[in-house]
């Protein structure tokens, strides 16, 4: 059997089309990921989604899918100005607000969620909030540990990027203490650097020089496999992530 | 068509397959539309009616760097989804059929690189494509397998999509945003370059992808074949493969680096008609002279 140029092309575009349209009628194509947050494993919130599983790939609309909280409500804690802020997504925080002395991202997002929702989360490392998401919240019942923690987490005057929505901003100054970075990024050239984030993998810290001995004495338990990431991890195993994260973190710039 | 000693030649035959070229123009016209609309889509716009897929979601090979992942964990590396797991299963599915078909046919990359390329042939003219010395060009192909090793392990390790930083197909579609690596946009911009002095430079010497789906060529149904009886061995395949294969000196194409274009066919350059074919079977001759060497060797 011979083909020429006129049979082959007809096959190799059959085969191609004709497959993405029979795996979609199968319901197997799928081009993103399910936007759904994990939920709390144990504990009187069991069965809740988690805020410290929002990612910076969610849109503010996806987050109110999960947490009930109006798109709107997010874009005005965050100065977003979009015109459809539930297609807004988290990520997008850290670059409109790059030039900010502190760091608002994905973080802020999963703290002011909680606190908004009264669900629990870790406060042990410094996540700040602008003042209009504090102003938000503090409309809301907060405890005094919430409130305290906002007392010395608010971002006075958020010094935005260019692009930031913001009209009003103050030259950046030095920042007195380096917020620990946590948010999620998809920058790839940020990813390269060492940085404990909500996407690294064991198999990268690994890399990063910090032995399998070490990471296993600060989950408490043996290694998983290289491509699970330490915030899955926490969350499969009911640990805390941003607790695990810091000290993941020291060793990872004490092994640099 | 006129018949000159025993032989059927063309004396006005296509010197391409014009078929090819759209082909990849509208792959690659395709797969730049959804590249734009996937930002677009980010920044709140988006052209409807048309696919809103990150580049990651319909690169066949991100299938294959996430297989480890998948077998091992049951999960896709990061930016994998489902949909590169399925233009994984069907390019190997041509490939079985015709070899490396999508690297001629439907591969954006390769596309750009021949446009450039023929920039590169009206400059240097016979001397394009024949600048690398023949020893170290020999070498060099075998370096996409070094390439595609590299990522399969360094991907299995981090769980991470490590080629993403390096990769210029994912820099051609997304130069304009923030998700490239430098690596990736100066990795491009050297491909492009050394484009106009060797076809496919990228296919040729780098290409993981390419790689895996060119040892397909040893085993493909379809292959290029030659009929040595009709054969005038003029080196007019030789000259138009775009990556360097004698074909004027082997009966049945198995080279892992034929990407099964179709431009040394009969129906392109060879100007004997059914002479450099597409097809399952060998030529009755070529299959003689296979009997008879497997008797003198008995």
């Amino acid at each position: 059997m011979t083909l020429t140029s006129k049979p082959l092309a007809a096959i190799v575009l059959t085969i191609l089309f004709g497959g993405i349209l029979f795996t979609t009628a199968m319901g197997w194509w799928q081009t993103e990921s399910t936007k759904e947050a994990a939920t709390y494993t144990e504990g009187e919130f069991a069965g809740q989604a988690n805020p410290a599983d929002i990612r910076g790939s969610y849109t503010f609309g996806d987050v109110e899918k999960n947490f009930g909280i109006p798109s709107a409500v997010l874009a005005q804690a965050f100065g977003v100005a979009d015109a459809d802020p539930a297609a807004f997504p988290v990520k997008n925080l850290e670059t409109i607000y790059a030039e900010s002395e502190f760091e608002i991202g994905t973080a802020s997002v999963r703290l002011f969620v909680a606190f908004y929702k009264n669900l629990p989360i870790d406060l042990t490392t410094d996540t700040y909030l602008l003042e209009s998401a504090v102003e938000l919240l503090k409309a809301r019942n907060l405890t005094p540990e919430q409130l305290a923690y906002l007392e010395n987490h608010t971002a006075p005057s958020p010094t935005a990027g260019s692009s930031a929505p913001q009209p009003e901003s103050t030259p950046a100054a030095e920042s007195p203490s380096e917020p620990v970075p946590t948010a999620e990024s998809t920058h790839t050239t940020e990813e390269s650097e060492r940085t404990v984030k909500g996407k690294t993998t064991f198999g990268e810290i690994l890399s990063w020089g910090v032995s399998q001995e070490t990471i296993e004495a600060i989950i408490g338990g043996p290694l998983p496999a290289p491509s699970v990431t330490p915030k899955d991890y926490c969350t499969e195993k009911g640990l805390s992530f941003e607790e695990i994260k810091v000290k993941l973190q020291a060793e990872v710039d004490q092994a640099q | 068509m006129v018949t000159i000693f025993g032989k059927k030649i063309r004396f006005f035959r296509p010197r391409s397959i014009w078929l090819r070229k759209v082909v990849q123009l509208f792959f690659f016209a395709f797969i730049a539309l959804i590249a734009v609309n996937h930002t677009l889509v980010e920044a709140g716009g988006g052209i409807p009616f048309l696919s809103t897929a990150s580049l990651h979601a319909l690169c066949p090979f991100g299938g294959v760097v996430t297989i480890y992942q998948y077998a091992t964990v049951g999960t896709f590396v990061q930016k994998i989804h489902e949909s590169a797991f399925i233009l994984m299963i069907l390019g190997f599915l041509l490939a079985i059929l015709f070899g490396p078909v999508f690297c001629g046919w439907v591969c954006p990359l390769g596309t750009v690189q021949e446009w450039v390329s023929q920039l590169g042939q009206k400059l240097f003219r016979r001397r394009f494509n024949h600048f690398v010395p023949e020893k170290l060009d020999q070498v060099l192909r075998y370096l996409r397998y070094a390439v595609l090793a590299w990522v399969l392990y360094m991907t299995a390790a981090t769980g991470t999509l490590i080629f993403a930083e390096y990769d210029p197909y994912f820099a051609l579609f997304n130069f304009w945003s923030s998700e490239v690596a430098v690596t990736g946009l100066v990795i491009l911009g050297v491909t492009l370059l050394l484009s106009l002095f060797v076809e496919r430079p990228w296919c040729k010497y780098a290409c993981p992808y390419g790689a895996l789906l060119g040892l397909s060529n040893l085993f493909r149904v379809f292959s290029i074949r030659r009929n040595a009886a009709t054969c005038k061995a003029d080196g007019a395949c030789n000259i138009m493969c775009p990556m360097n294969i004698p074909v004027d000196s082997q009966n049945t194409v198995r080279d892992h680096q034929c990407i099964s274009c179709l431009e040394c066919t009969s129906e392109a350059v060879c100007p004997v008609a059914k002479t450099v074919v597409f097809s399952t079977q060998a030529f009755k001759n070529d299959l003689k002279l296979q009997v008879v060497a497997k008797e003198g060797a008995k």
